[in-house]
């Protein structure tokens, strides 16, 4: 059924253009999202004044910090849980061997790369949490009532690169070079997805997080 | 013997989740009544229409993940009825008209007014335990503005608005029973205390002392304690003449922003008038 994905010319298109085209979108969109929103937050005009600087960057630190905040104390489950997929997900991407691989094929560019061992292993606990969180959302019933078909897709696009990812490298269930190229075309919905969807909250995250730190502060309270 | 009557349930037709004892209230039964659809829309578009920075930032980062709901207190005291979590009272009003694009009916607008008045001390706490710091409480003081302009809020709530709109103090105290209260109770205190004055717009004093709503109307001990406390410190002060002495901004909590407004340039303005440095309200 997958032939047609075995055809080399399909493998060009995947590992050429599309990497190009994945790139600039994400790259671009999310510009474009972050300067949208702080130019919207400038004509609210009481958005930005309040903005306090040192009060925005320890919310930030504490927040971004595993058990670094009150809430992240009490729902320790959540934080490990939370903070094993975040790491996993942003940086065995960015340092992982192949992947360096390819970026020095490319560009003639290398930088520091895990351990093929240790990638394995986070890749596989990236997989474990979004299955846990997808488990999370089907019995926790105050997750349940507010999950929408949304929820379950920016989960499934964060879970699949790395599914196929595994899959490809461990040469399981399917050829290796079809998986490859699924694993390719996951990730690249998934740099396009992020400005798109709710995924976005990977850069506005910092935004909210100082104007809430911000406000707090100027209550003479913590958000922490 | 008294049997005990099987208690009627309020459903709600969107989330079977939503099951609520009966809260029978004039302000939201009655002032459905002539609510029309078109009505309801243009309402809903105006305030929530205009996707501002703070409304977009909400909508488009919550990961809906239900770590506000440890916040909330009527989650809490709620035997963890999901229905309470901050994350899904915003579900419940601000995202479904947004969904719906405006085009909901009155029992709707009903059951939203009874979530944001009747279930939301919009307290703040659920920013304090979201991940992402988003304002909760900022979307669901933007319903209840919808439900203001509606006209379908508690008839208490609309009540104190109506009067601090008209008396810019939620008691319905005229000028008059304001000045007389304070110089009534200036006599009351002369009785223990020497030269005790309530000075009434003192130009050039320090303090200003502003009281809530309740205190010349039902608790006029504390004015005449407030005046003790007052001599026994050797503060210079005085209280305001005009009628805009209350502190209780309740339209604030209502979202009418036309006489929350007044109500604190009312006291501003008092300041300024005055010249005097310090403003000392009650709490």
């Amino acid at each position: 059924m997958l032939d047609f994905i075995r055809d080399p010319s399909i493998y060009n298109l995947v590992r050429g253009p599309f990497v190009w085209i994945a790139f600039l979108v994400f790259i671009g969109m999310s510009i474009y999202k972050v300067r949208r929103l702080y130019l919207m937050a400038m004509n609210e005009k009481v958005v930005l004044p309040s903005i306090k600087g040192k009060a925005a960057g320890r919310s930030i630190l504490h927040w971004i910090i595993p058990f670094g905040s009150r809430n992240w104390r009490l729902r320790w489950p959540i934080t490990i849980t939370t903070f094993v997929f975040h790491i996993g997900l942003v940086f065995t991407p960015i340092f992982l061997l192949s992947h360096n691989v390819l970026w020095y094929e490319s560009w003639g560019i290398s930088w520091w790369s895990l351990p093929e061992s240790v990638a394995d292993i986070m890749t596989l606990l990236v997989i474990i949490t979004c299955i846990v969180f997808f488990l999370r959302r089907i019995f926790a019933a105050e997750v349940r009532f507010v999950t929408t078909g949304d929820d379950l897709l920016i989960l499934a696009i964060s879970f699949l690169p790395f599914l196929t990812g595994f899959l490809a490298y461990h040469q399981w269930v399917l050829p290796h070079k079809t998986m490859v190229i699924l694993h390719m075309l996951f990730g690249q919905i998934m740099l396009i997805a992020i400005p798109f969807t709710r995924l976005a909250h990977m850069f506005y995250f910092f935004m909210t997080r100082a104007f809430m730190g911000s406000q707090t502060a100027g209550w003479g309270g913590k958000d922490w | 013997m008294a049997v005990k009557e099987k208690k009627q349930k309020i459903l709600s037709r969107e989330f079977p989740e939503y099951i609520r004892d009966p809260n029978p209230d004039v302000g939201l039964d009655e002032s459905i009544k002539d609510l029309k659809p078109e009505q309801i829309e243009k309402t809903i578009m105006a305030v929530l229409g205009p996707q501002t920075a703070r409304i977009r930032a909400v909508m488009e980062t919550c990961i809906h993940c239900g770590l506000c709901a440890e916040a909330c207190q009527w989650y809490l005291s709620s035997d963890k009825d999901p229905t309470f979590a901050p994350v899904a009272k915003m579900r419940m009003t601000a995202w479904e008209m947004l969904k719906r694009k405006g085009k909901v009916d009155a029992e709707f607008i009903k059951q939203t007014a009874r979530i944001v008045f009747t279930e939301c001390n919009i307290c703040h706490r659920c920013s304090m335990y979201c991940p992402y710091g988003l304002d909760i409480t900022f979307i669901i003081g933007l319903v209840r503005r919808i439900c203001f302009v509606l006209g379908v809020v508690p008839q208490r709530m609309m009540d104190q608005d109506h009067s601090h709109a008209t008396a810019l103090n939620q008691v319905w105290f005229t000028q008059n029973d304001w000045v007389d209260t304070m110089q009534w109770q200036e006599e009351e205190v002369g009785a223990e205390f020497k030269n005790l004055r309530i000075p009434i717009d003192k130009e050039g004093a320090e303090v200003i002392w502003y009281p809530l709503g309740g205190e010349p109307k039902t608790n006029t001990y504390h004015i005449e304690r407030t005046a003790k406390i007052m001599h026994a410190a050797g503060i210079d002060w005085t209280v305001a003449g005009r009628d805009t002495w209350d502190t209780s901004n309740m339209p604030m909590f209502l979202r009418d922003f036309t006489t929350m407004n007044r109500v604190v340039r009312g006291l501003y303005d008092n300041a300024a008038r005055l010249r005097v440095k310090k403003m000392v309200l009650t709490e």
